[in-house]
């Protein structure tokens, strides 16, 4: 059995507004990623994908406020501590990010060795500089990036050059978990598959345990990861491995999802491509019921009075809808023949 | 043995592209310094002598006031006009005042007649730096440090300090001299309403005359300083936000670095363009103190230069006018070589 590098426990994180309203972006969502292993996290945008990502290293600063739940890496629990300590001994060392425009994520007037330097620093008072400069080349050669980058400004460096230098940077202290938030959303597809390869193979090195990668692409997340967490309005929906949740998805918000992606395999000419109507919720007053409910062509009117929990599938596998297994498989299947016709 | 050799002459190209790239840069800008200083000075000799009148003349008469004798009045006339230089054709004058520009003497004052320019220029110029440059520093380091602060603490300070500040900097220079002149001089009688120093005093090192210096120099010092302030927090105040927000901070909040350096990171960057507003303050100095200095009959080079229109004093004006070019020209060029070794972004902009 594997160890467990990050668990989440019921974890609800907000935002409170300039008209102090508050606004759940992460509600009541619990996760695992065990070493070695990958999660992706789809859906569509406003979902709170990137505020998880936030939440999820435990350092909160303005308009993001935790409220419960418990952040467990490697054994530790990090939600009560104190946020200096969070931020001296857990950030950079156990649990690392990777912003989502990594482009714009090195200070303009910094030579990139500098700011390894301060990073360093932070976390480890006693080392020389030559001590960092050995160890970030080292690093830099192992990644496939010239040891020259380190002498200059970011500016000097092109877009994707950047994105793998941001990614390096993180890693440089070993974290336990890596959360990269859409880290190739604004690359050319060359420097987006440069990027995933990097993502690997530092998984595959071993400098970092896990990982939890974040996007809209679907295609994207079943090549990288190995499990997909599908959130809808600031909750899990379903969860599953990654084959699972792109051929077989359960939910129908997961089911929409996956039915207007274009994943190139398996007769890819035959398949029509839909749209899911309508906009998530607006989570200042999120719906009684299913959050989904609105947009969903199954509901029921029970859907709309009673919160639905999440169910279990087996093998891993949960969704939150009040339909079993069966009838959903049912209804997609009368669906899909009368599509044919 | 060949590749090495080849490898060190690649090395040895590409450095002498780089530092010809920025000699290029540099003699560029120093090709457009030098065209127009020459425009500059050519203005500078011929404005002033298209006004109407005959300076000339007005001394005679000041001097020749009671004398009868025509014929007396006209050898005068002719000797200030032979002495000056006047009677000759213009081109010649141009000729004339280059060749003694270039050996720093600049002529004799008609309105001070006879003590040469330099004299009168050398007395007011001290007056207009020790009362701008010390303005310009306090102004800039009190409106950056607010208008960072504001950026930072954000809520109430932010609030009250915005509206105060873009009241205060779109007040025009005179407007914020007469208001400080009736409210602190005239009203409250704390500080003299003009000069440098004391009328009953002669310069000297004693504590009676110091003591006038200063409190002569309360009045136009903050007039200056008030408004540089609030032009300087309002600038410093949207450039700090910017950065504060920029994707930078986040991503070095989440690797774990204090908010002190944090904040240490977003300063200098957004202090970069204060900079530039900075050394061109600096550079305009001696031209930007003229209205303070106007209205608090301040004896800096702004009162000198007045003094000189009034009395179509020639070799006066342009000779304050060419420190006044010259120093702006400098500095803006100055500002343009040096901002690339602050600024990696624009050093890599000249390098192209």
């Amino acid at each position: 059995m594997a160890n467990t590098m990050l668990e989440v426990h019921e974890l609800t994180t907000k935002y409170v507004t300039r008209f102090r309203e508050d606004v759940y972006a992460v509600d009541h969502v619990s996760l695992k990623v065990e070493e070695g292993r990958s999660l992706g996290i789809a859906g569509e945008s406003g979902c709170g994908k990137s505020t998880l990502a936030l939440s999820l290293m435990g350092y909160y600063f303005p308009p993001l406020h935790y409220m419960s739940g418990d952040i467990i890496i490697d054994g530790r629990n990090i939600s009560g501590m104190n946020p200096d300590d969070v931020r001296k001994s857990i950030l950079g060392r156990e649990i690392a990010y990777i912003p989502q425009a990594a482009m714009n994520a090195l200070n303009p007037t910094q030579k990139i060795i500098h700011f390894i330097e301060d990073v360093i620093q932070e976390h480890d008072m006693y080392v020389t500089k030559k001590d960092i400069y050995d160890r970030a080349r080292k690093l830099f050669e192992t990644v496939g990036l010239p040891a020259e980058v380190l002498e200059k400004y970011p500016v000097e460096l092109s877009g994707g050059m950047k994105q793998r230098t941001v990614i390096a940077v993180s890693v440089l202290l070993l974290p336990k978990v890596l959360i990269a938030d859409e880290p190739s959303s604004a690359l050319d597809v060359t420097s987006q598959k440069m990027v995933i390869k990097m993502l690997k193979q530092l998984m595959e090195a071993g400098f970092i345990s896990s990982m939890i990668f974040i996007t809209h692409e679907l295609p994207l997340l079943y090549n990288v990861t190995d499990d997909i967490m599908v959130m809808y309005a600031g909750q899990i929906v379903e969860k599953a491995a990654a084959q699972e949740a792109v051929f077989d998805p359960l939910h129908p918000y997961s089911k929409g999802l996956m039915g207007s992606i274009i994943v190139p395999e398996k007769g890819l000419r035959d398949v029509k491509l839909t749209a899911i109507p309508g906009v998530p919720p607006n989570l200042k007053k999120p719906p009684m019921g299913c959050r989904f409910a609105e947009r969903c062509k199954l509901a029921k009117p029970e859907c709309r009075v009673t919160s639905v929990p999440l169910r279990d599938a087996g093998n891993g596998r949960t969704y939150r809808c009040i339909l079993s297994e069966n009838e959903l498989r049912e209804a997609y299947a009368r669906e899909a023949s009368q599509n044919a016709k | 043995m060949f590749r090495q050799s080849r490898d060190m002459a690649v090395h040895y190209l590409n450095v002498r592209c780089r530092v010809k790239g920025y000699w290029k840069y540099f003699l560029n800008k120093l090709g457009w310094f030098l065209i127009t200083f020459v425009f500059a000075f050519l203005l500078n000799f011929i404005l002033p002598r298209l006004m109407p009148g005959d300076p000339v003349a007005a001394i005679v008469s000041r001097l020749a006031q009671g004398m009868s004798n025509a014929s007396g009045v006209q050898a005068i006339y002719q000797q200030y006009a032979d002495l000056f230089g006047t009677n000759k054709p213009m081109l010649e004058q141009f000729f004339l005042y280059m060749r003694n520009v270039v050996h720093g003497d600049f002529g004799l004052s008609f309105s001070q007649y006879p003590r040469p320019v330099s004299e009168v220029l050398k007395a007011s110029i001290g007056w207009t730096i020790a009362l701008q440059f010390p303005a310009i520093i306090v102004g800039w380091l009190i409106g950056n440090t607010l208008g960072a602060l504001a950026a930072y603490l954000k809520g109430s300070f932010d609030k009250i300090l915005m509206p105060v500040s873009i009241f205060i900097s779109n007040l025009p220079q005179f407007g914020m001299a007469v208001i400080l002149l009736v409210v602190f001089a005239v009203n409250l009688k704390w500080f003299p309403t003009s000069g440098g120093y004391g009328f009953d005093l002669l310069p000297s090192f004693t504590w009676p005359f110091i003591w006038s210096v200063i409190t002569h120099y309360q009045l136009p010092f903050w007039s200056i300083v008030l408004i540089a302030i609030g032009g300087q927090a309002i600038g410093m105040r949207s450039m700090a936000i910017y950065e504060l927000n920029a994707d930078y901070v986040k991503y070095s909040r989440f690797m774990g670095i204090k908010d002190r350096k944090i904040i240490g990171y977003v300063f200098r960057n957004a202090m970069l363009p204060q900079i530039t507003g900075l050394a061109l303050s600096i550079g305009t100095m001696v031209g930007g103190a003229l209205v303070a200095e106007i209205i608090f009959s301040y004896p800096g080079l702004g009162t000198t230069l007045l003094n000189g229109v009034m009395g179509q004093d020639y070799p006066l004006i342009s000779a304050s006018t060419l420190i006044i070019t010259v120093m702006v020209l400098t500095a803006n060029f100055l500002l343009e070589i040096l901002y690339g070794i602050i600024d990696p972004r624009i050093k890599a902009a000249q390098a192209d």
